[in-house]
């Protein structure tokens, strides 16, 4: 037979299971004279005692509440400083749109640009010199030696051999080329390159693939 | 007089709270207007309109015209004292926004086209500029 179980004198207390004195005792339990207040243990004087509030620890409470108030200003100024504190980096838009250009003035509305191509229905050698003039692109920056921050290449394959190009067409700052193999955390320092691939038939015979690269530097104006 | 004692402390009581209160009040007050001004600075709004309108204007082909809605930036400028109708220009082929007198952020397009930015007269239209493309000839 087990011995006060569920008791006045307290909760689930035979004799040797927590009645160590001081740790879950009966005396003491919800008690006018505090909680859990075997001697020794919260008991201060003037918490919760019907006199009133303790105006010293209220003036505690406060300190701690107003040195928690300026750690989430602090934080909420940081994040803030953070986020507008960014460069607005618009490269990745640029080069998809300086790309999708080049790819329409190369092919558009499933025809190849007419002035690319010669009598014979191949491609025309003096195309590549004047290809921006006519594809009204302009990638110089009017200022003294700077160079243009923008690059792109094309290259042509022909479908029975798609390890060589049959054609290459590249304009701008070549420099910029080796970022877009780097793979590394600070990324967003380096160019932003975008690459697309479409396939295009020149008359009923030959199709070509017809890989694009789009490089656009900028970097001082898009990052910190 | 113990109840005269009594009345006095529930008067105190009162008040602390309600000045720990006011200040927790005007403390986020304080917050939500930094935050507020932050995101409409004069800098943040040159660099974000230069490169849109850049953008813009490079995906642009000739005969479009377009309505660029710019009452964020007049709001700005009419606080800097800058015309609305000077705060685009587009010389060669670089755009620039100015909010501020000593301000001015300019950014490149790559489109060869002809851009004609001027203000939009129209009284429904009030804070857009029009932009017009035309090729080069």
């Amino acid at each position: 037979m087990i011995k006060k179980i569920n008791t006045l004198k307290g909760i689930n207390t035979p004799k040797g299971i927590n009645t160590l004195k001081g740790i879950n005792t009966p005396k003491g339990i919800n008690t006018l004279k505090g909680i859990n207040t075997p001697k020794g243990i919260n008991t201060p004087k003037g918490i919760n005692t019907p006199k009133g509030i303790n105006k010293k620890g209220d003036k505690l409470l406060s300190i701690y509440w107003f040195a928690i108030l300026v750690i989430v200003a602090v934080g909420v100024v940081l994040m803030v400083n953070s986020f507008y504190g960014k460069n607005y980096d618009v490269r990745k838009q640029e080069s998809e749109i300086l790309g999708q250009k080049v790819a329409d003035c190369i092919y558009f509305g499933g025809e190849f640009n007419p002035l690319l191509l010669n009598n014979q229905g191949g491609f025309r050698e003096d195309f590549k010199d004047n290809f921006l003039e006519k594809c009204s692109l302009n990638l110089t920056i009017n200022e003294e030696f700077k160079r243009p921050p923008y690059y792109f290449e094309v290259e042509f394959f022909l479908e029975e051999d798609l390890r060589k190009s049959s054609l290459l067409i590249s304009e701008g700052n070549k420099n910029w080329k080796s970022d877009c193999d780097v793979s590394v955390s600070g990324k967003s320092k380096l160019a932003t390159c975008f690459n697309q691939e479409f396939f295009a038939k020149l008359n009923s015979d030959s199709v070509y693939l017809i890989k694009v690269l789009s490089i656009v530097g900028k970097v001082e104006e898009n990052t910190n | 007089m113990n109840s005269f004692k009594g009345k006095n402390k529930r008067g105190e009581f009162l008040v602390e709270n309600i000045i720990f209160i006011v200040l927790n009040i005007l403390f986020l007050m304080i917050l939500v207007l930094f935050l507020i001004k932050q995101g409409s600075g004069a800098v943040l709004l040159e660099d974000a309109y230069s490169k849109n309108i850049a953008l813009l204007i490079d995906s642009a082909r000739p005969t479009m015209k377009m309505y660029v809605n710019l009452q964020d930036l007049k709001e700005v400028s009419d606080k800097n004292g800058i015309d609305f109708s000077d705060i685009l220009k587009i010389e060669g082929n670089d755009v620039t926004i100015k909010l501020s007198e000593k301000g001015g952020t300019k950014y490149h397009f790559f489109n060869d086209i002809n851009v004609t930015a001027y203000k939009d007269t129209d009284p429904g239209r009030e804070g857009f500029y029009i932009l017009t493309f035309s090729k080069i000839k």
